[in-house]
């Protein structure tokens, strides 16, 4: 009997064809390119990290270390999850699961090149501010059920650094918004085809930088897991794969973040030689190397000078600066 | 070779401490050879009026200190200057091994932890000292290591007589 | 926390205690520091010490003289040369020994290396302290070649006990010779990357400045010494006030800050590691030839009597108070232990401050543990 006659099946293999289909494949390849790409980029940092600092960095697994991290990944899985005694299970075991969601859900927006794109949404750009503010309840959560001090200082810190800095975040998305008219991430690159938004918006982009290191818990607003006071701040109790949970989700923001940077200012996939997703690539890992090496030339602010900038120095200039991108564009 | 500094200082530390602890003995030390100007020799107490003088001419104080003497105690006290022409003065007060000295902690707040480490070594009680405990050895010890007869044995003793 | 298990007052109450060790990354070796918190303002500081308390002063009165000279570089292993340096010193005053001019130049040359080493981990755990990993890796760098300079004439690398009644073990070799001068320039030129990594960094003076800070007055009554006191403005260092050693025959100069806060104690201590560099600098240009080590007996037995020595060590003012009967074996060794007077000053100054200023003001105080424990 062929099947194709019957017409119901055919219409669900052609919904199939279309967008359920190019989302499990593309869920598929996120889930093997996000540890594999973790993997490198922990190599990467580690590399970086020793070449400032003096030294080589790992050098004994594989040429110039280069499996180093693939080891410590197998390391991990080997270890034994340990669960203390006195903390609340259920959330202790839900918080490293729930704090990868949104690291394998905000690749789907992203747009790497004109073809290289897992599903185009109205609201790209909102869906993947809203999926990173799930990573912050997961560190509440993995805070408070550790039942340890410096867990929970560090989700409380992490909760108030979050809701802080996501203002100006979102206060510069706003002003590349207002000029594109639109979220969707295709078309907020093809607006920048022949000038970069970074031009047109030069203290929206830093902010924006500023902003997104600290969403991601990167020095120096690393309040979170502040290691010379609070140990490891929020995942101090977690061992073996949890923690690496916490690791990959870290490293994964990262690359998210670096992705809607490369989206909204630095042009996406244009530019001259290349194909658009080695341009795409280039850039997002030019700006993970900038946070990099940030990170290992400062120290860390403290929590009252964390919160002041935001709101006392980044909130302010972005509104100011979103008003004037406002009036620019409305008035001229 | 004393300065003329140290030796303006010295009389003036003279008078004032023979005027506050008129029982004691005020007297020059040899700085070669024991590293201080002047020396004050108390029995029993008065190290509170010394450590009074001490601060109103500008001295802090190095350390507090014991000596277990098998009949008694000497509780050492060290004061010295941050000034150019250094002068030090050892302040010695011979005690009875029950005695209950007092504290110097309320002159000196640095005598606190000095106080309690020679508490924690001797088993000399301050008396109101605010927060006298063992600072060093566990809480719950019930030996002083410092005093002479502790951690004596014979296989000691004969150890030290092969020293000696 | 467990909710089933607390009461009501203890949910409502605002004031927690935090265990900062004793196995913590920033305590500097076993150390514990109990801190009464609201929120993340400190109340009340209790440091908890003792940890690593080895008994060297119970130790003392139980070998004579020569069987205790290594242990002074085991109270702080940091500065381990200078407190050998000093313990021979002391024991040289009580019997009256005399040293060689040679001897006293290598000493100082050894003890100068030796607190350039301890005031670079002393800065750069500070920065660490703060969150930059990069300068505490470069300050290892440079205290690297101290240590292998030393290793090269004593033989060993953090617990020296080269000094020797009378003079010092043996004669600097040429290579040592060499490798300091090599040091001293590529120090000098070193200078540039850390005025520009730390010393202009924006956060790291947002952090320092202002927090901790020791009053003079404050100063005076704890008995704080060292760097942590020239942070306060008072010019008082043991080797100008009561110079010993060779100290005199140099010139150099005793940085002071007037701020009293973390930041002026930093820049203290990298001052004095360039005044050091210009103490070995011109001991190398003067050393007198010579015999390093006077005849002494080979046991010395000295007479009865006490005597009181200080010298600065890395961190302050360190002080031996021996008391002798008159045989071999010493009736009681006290160490005044910069460390232990410093640390206690602390409890003073942290109260008000936030919780990641205590690990600024402890890093910047420098305290090693096992000196304060002996």
């Amino acid at each position: 009997m062929n099947i194709t006659q019957l017409p119901y099946i055919k219409d669900i293999f052609a919904f199939m064809g279309s967008d359920l289909m190019a989302a499990v494949i593309g869920l598929l390849i996120i889930a093997v390119f996000v540890p594999l790409n973790v993997a490198f980029l922990v190599l990467v940092e580690r590399k970086v990290a020793g070449h400032i600092q003096l030294r080589p960095g790992p050098m004994e697994v594989g040429p110039h270390g280069i499996l180093q991290t693939l080891i410590d990944a197998v390391k991990l899985l080997g270890k034994e999850m340990v669960t203390p005694g006195m903390t609340d299970k259920v959330l202790f075991f839900l918080a490293p699961i729930l704090v990868v969601v949104p690291a394998f859900v905000g690749w789907v927006p992203i747009s790497f090149s004109p073809i290289m794109q897992i599903r185009e949404m109205n609201v790209g750009v909102l869906l993947i501010f809203s999926f990173s503010s799930i990573s912050i309840l997961s560190i509440l959560m993995a805070g408070w059920s550790s039942n340890n001090k410096y867990s929970l200082i560090g989700a409380v810190r992490a909760v108030a650094q979050n809701v802080a800095y996501e203002i100006p975040l979102l206060l510069s998305t706003m002003s590349v918004i207002i000029m594109t008219n639109t979220f969707r991430m295709s078309e907020i690159v093809n607006a920048q085809s022949s000038v970069w938004h970074i031009l047109y918006q030069p203290v929206a982009a830093i902010i924006f930088i500023i902003a997104t290191t600290a969403e991601c818990n990167r020095a120096p607003f690393d309040l979170v897991e502040a290691e010379s006071e609070l140990v490891s701040g929020f995942h101090t109790e977690y061992t073996g794969m949890r923690f690496s949970l916490f690791f990959l989700a870290e490293y994964t923001n990262m690359v998210i973040a670096a992705s809607m940077a490369t989206v909204l200012f630095l042009g996406g996939w244009f530019g001259p030689f290349f194909p658009g997703l080695i341009w795409f690539v280039i850039k997002v890992y030019f700006l993970i190397f900038v946070v990099m090496w940030v990170r290992w030339t400062y120290p860390r602010l403290r929590f009252d000078q964390l919160m002041n900038f935001a709101w006392k120095v980044l909130i302010p200039i972005a509104l100011v600066n979103l008003l004037i991108t406002a009036i620019v564009l409305k008035v001229i | 070779m004393p300065t003329a500094g140290q030796k303006k200082l010295l009389e003036e530390l003279k008078n004032s401490l023979t005027q506050a602890v008129p029982e004691g003995q005020v007297e020059d030390s040899d700085y070669t050879r024991t590293g201080c100007h002047l020396e004050v020799r108390l029995d029993q107490g008065g190290m509170r009026r010394v450590a009074k003088v001490m601060l109103d001419k500008r001295f802090y104080l190095e350390t507090i200190t014991a000596v277990d003497f098998i009949d008694h105690f000497e509780l050492v006290y060290l004061y010295s200057t941050y000034y150019q022409d250094v002068f030090r003065v050892i302040t010695r007060i011979r005690i009875a091994k029950d005695a209950t000295p007092f504290s110097v902690s309320a002159i000196y707040p640095g005598a606190i932890w000095l106080e309690r480490e020679v508490y924690d070594f001797f088993g000399i009680r301050f008396q109101e000292h605010p927060d006298l405990k063992r600072i060093i050895n566990p809480d719950d010890a019930d030996y002083f290591p410092l005093l002479k007869n502790f951690g004596k044995t014979k296989f000691t003793e004969e150890i030290d007589d092969i020293l000696c | 926390m467990n909710i089933k298990t607390i009461d009501d007052a203890t949910v409502n109450q605002r004031v927690y205690q935090l265990n900062l060790g004793p196995q913590h990354p920033s305590t500097h070796g076993v150390m514990h520091l109990l801190v009464t918190l609201d929120g993340e303002v400190v109340i009340k500081i209790e440091p908890i010490i003792g940890y690593s308390h080895r008994g060297h002063e119970k130790m003392a009165e139980n070998r004579i003289y020569e069987q205790f000279l290594p242990n002074p570089a085991r109270m702080d292993y940091l500065s381990g040369m200078i407190f050998n340096h000093g313990y021979c010193m002391a024991v040289e005053k009580l019997c009256g020994i005399e040293v060689p001019r040679r001897a006293e130049y290598i000493r100082v040359i050894t003890s100068e290396l030796n607190r350039i080493a301890s005031h670079f981990i002393g800065a750069m755990d500070y920065a660490m302290g703060l969150g930059a990993i990069t300068p505490f890796l470069w300050g290892w760098d440079d205290r690297e070649q101290i240590l292998d300079l030393l290793e090269g004439i004593a033989g060993s690398r953090l617990t020296y006990s080269y000094g020797r009644f009378g003079g010092v073990r043996n004669d600097i070799d040429q290579a040592f010779y060499n490798g300091t001068r090599r040091f001293i320039d590529r120090l000098r030129g070193r200078f540039w990357d850390y005025e520009n990594l730390i010393n202009q960094n924006i956060i790291f003076i947002k952090r320092s400045k202002g927090v901790g800070v020791i009053s003079k007055e404050d100063a005076l009554t704890y008995g704080v010494t060292g760097p942590s006191l020239r942070g306060s403005g008072v010019k008082y260092d043991v080797r100008k006030n009561e110079p010993y050693s060779a100290y005199p025959e140099f010139n150099f100069e005793i940085p002071t800050r007037e701020a009293g806060d973390c930041l002026a104690r930093y820049q203290v201590r990298m001052a004095e590691i360039e005044q050091s560099l210009n103490i070995i600098e011109q001991a190398l240009d003067h050393l007198p030839p010579g015999p390093v080590r006077s005849k002494v007996p080979r046991f010395v037995t000295p007479p009865e009597g006490e005597c009181y020595l200080t010298f600065e060590s890395a961190r302050g003012a360190v002080g031996f108070y021996i008391v002798s009967d008159g045989s071999r074996i010493p009736y009681r060794i006290k160490v005044r232990a910069p460390s232990f007077s410093n640390l206690f000053a602390m409890t003073k100054i942290c109260p008000g401050h936030f919780l990641a200023d205590v690990i600024a003001i402890f890093g910047s105080i420098d305290v090693t543990v096992p000196e304060i424990d002996r």
